[in-house]
């Protein structure tokens, strides 16, 4: 007796191209696009999400959870502050005291629960798809992206045949990171003005990334370590626990724009 | 009456002190300023009051709120400044002076808030008006053309910067190599910890309960420049020293917490009869 059932190659075929196509006619219309699969962007979607918010987080790598698998110097224990530990409870992520307000919890446990959380909250995701550029409506308005795949981006020059897809959203969330990638194409396009580098260094400006996480232009929130570049704050190194609360606060805003809307 | 323009001042006395609560309402301790100002200056008057944004009529709100956002430092190698405020900018201005958003982690110019603050409080000659703030502030130095962050900037009224006490006097040099070096190796959080307590008592952390003390030096020093427009003093267990590493300021406002032979003498004078001297 074999292990598994019998089924034809062209079967298998089949499944992951209707499977496919009935999601990417799904997203092509969606209430909000998030680039960037990190832990602010998934925690956003998460939230957004259980609210029957329809999401789709695009993240231009194979894998989810950006930086939030190892801690720092490649050790895989993150630390959280107060009050952000109450994310880890509500995701089901034990953790220890290091001290008071200072937990920690291994990072391959709360990025795979995070990524588990917003997936069974209905969350859609299209990875190995990276950023390309806006979709602009009336007065500017972001109202969706152009997303291509990522080996695109690997092709030689000659190649590059291969056009993009626009997905329209009422919403875009720009959870990239440092790089701030949506923003970064608003700024080319002459549409927002993001202060260079060469902010000072300070022991702390989490509460100033959360603070900020909001919109910076019509259409477009920025979470996360984007907020930082966006604002030109000063810089400090990765706190992820202002990554979840940062990412939540995006969510809040999303919602009642999108409430707001109806 | 400008307080710049008062050559005709020279007999005032001072005769109150109102000191401004910070925005985030967190330090508990910050009331006993008010009995160490009344210790120094037993004729004086001492308010303590809450917060600048508190102090903004309504119909005002934008405006500040929108010079606020202007008076962000984004590049400290540029004494002024050149940007548009963002939405997001001007947006949480206004909820940090409503009291709906934690002030911190920005970087301000403390001239410019000197001056937007001035407006809101409009200080009087006989009056010191010391605002306490959990913004970050920093002035443009003319010696090596950059901004440096500021614990305090005297003015009309002085800014303290609560934040400024962690931020801006330096720790030992041993704890920048070492933390340089952590850093490039890509450590996080729980190792820079482990490094701060390695070097624990010779620089003041956030939440350390000893900083209530030298926000009253540094209040102090506040009151001083409001007198004799020479806050500062040159010797380095003085409480009237200008610390620019953290090693002096927990001596001179922690361990020392006096003051030297000369400003006691000062102190005593000016105790009976707190006349400003400009
Ligand atoms: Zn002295």
């Amino acid at each position: 007796m074999p292990i598994f059932e019998k089924s034809s190659e062209s079967s298998v075929t089949r499944a992951i191209i209707s499977q496919f196509a009935k999601d990417m006619d799904g997203f092509a219309d969606t209430d909000v696009i998030i680039i960037g699969g990190g832990p602010s962007g998934l925690m956003a979607a998460r939230d957004l999400a259980l609210k029957k918010v329809r999401v789709l987080v695009v993240e231009r790598n194979n894998y989810l959870g950006g930086g939030f698998w190892i801690g720092g110097f490649l050790m895989n224990t993150i630390t959280i502050r107060a009050p952000a530990q109450k994310v880890l409870d509500e995701l089901g992520v034990k953790y220890k005291m290091y001290e008071k307000g200072l937990y920690m919890t291994p990072g391959p446990l709360a990025c795979s629960k995070l990524i588990s959380a917003a997936c069974e909250a209905g969350v859609s995701i299209l990875n190995m798809a990276s950023f390309d550029d806006v979709v602009l409506r009336e007065k500017n308005r972001v109202a969706g992206a152009v997303v291509n795949w990522t080996p695109v981006g690997a092709l030689p020059r000659n190649i590059t045949c291969v056009d993009p897809v626009a997905l329209e959203s009422k919403l875009i969330i720009d959870a990239t990171g440092h790089e701030a990638t949506v923003v970064r194409k608003l700024e080319e396009r002459g549409l927002i003005k993001v202060p260079g580098f060469g902010a000072m260094w300070v022991e702390k400006s989490e509460d100033a990334v959360v603070e900020h996480t909001g919109f910076c232009h019509p259409g477009l929130i920025v979470t996360g370590m984007a907020v930082s570049t966006t604002f030109g704050l000063p810089r400090m190194g990765p706190t992820f626990g202002s990554m979840l609360l940062s990412g939540r606060r995006g969510a809040d805003v999303a919602y009642k724009y999108l409430k707001g809307k109806k | 009456m400008s307080p710049t323009s008062t050559s005709r001042a020279r007999s005032k006395e001072l005769l109150a002190v109102e000191v401004l609560l910070p925005e985030n309402h967190e330090i508990k301790n910050l009331r006993s300023i008010k009995p160490f100002v009344s210790s120094l200056f037993p004729t004086v008057k001492v308010e303590m009051r809450p917060s600048i944004g508190e102090q903004v009529e309504d119909e005002q709100m934008e405006a500040v709120a929108s010079s606020l956002a202007s008076a962000r430092v984004k590049d400290p190698t540029r004494s002024e400044q050149d940007f548009e405020p963002m939405y997001g900018e001007l947006d949480y201005e206004r909820r940090v002076l409503e009291g709906e958003a934690r002030a911190g982690g920005i970087l301000y110019d403390g001239r410019i808030l000197e001056d937007i603050f001035s407006k809101i409080l409009r200080p009087k000659v006989d009056r010191a008006s010391i605002v306490l703030t959990d913004r970050l502030v920093s002035t443009f130095s003319r010696d090596d053309l950059r901004h440096h962050l500021r614990t305090i900037v005297c003015g009309f009224p002085s800014i303290v910067s609560l934040p400024g006490i962690v931020e801006a006097p330096a720790k030992p040099r041993e704890y920048y190599l070492i933390k340089q070096k952590l850093e490039l190796q890509g450590a996080g959080e729980l190792r820079i910890e482990q490094l701060k307590s390695s070097f624990k008592g010779r620089f003041l952390d956030y939440d350390d309960a000893r900083t209530i003390e030298v926000v009253k030096g540094l209040v102090f020093q506040a009151v001083m420049f409001h007198l004799t427009l020479e806050p500062f003093c040159e010797k380095r267990g003085c409480r009237l020293f200008n610390a620019h590493w953290q090693e002096d300021l927990i001596r001179s406002q922690i361990t020392s917490a006096k003051l030297c032979k000369d400003h006691t003498r000062q102190l005593k004078a000016l105790s009976s009869c707190p006349s400003i001297a400009w």
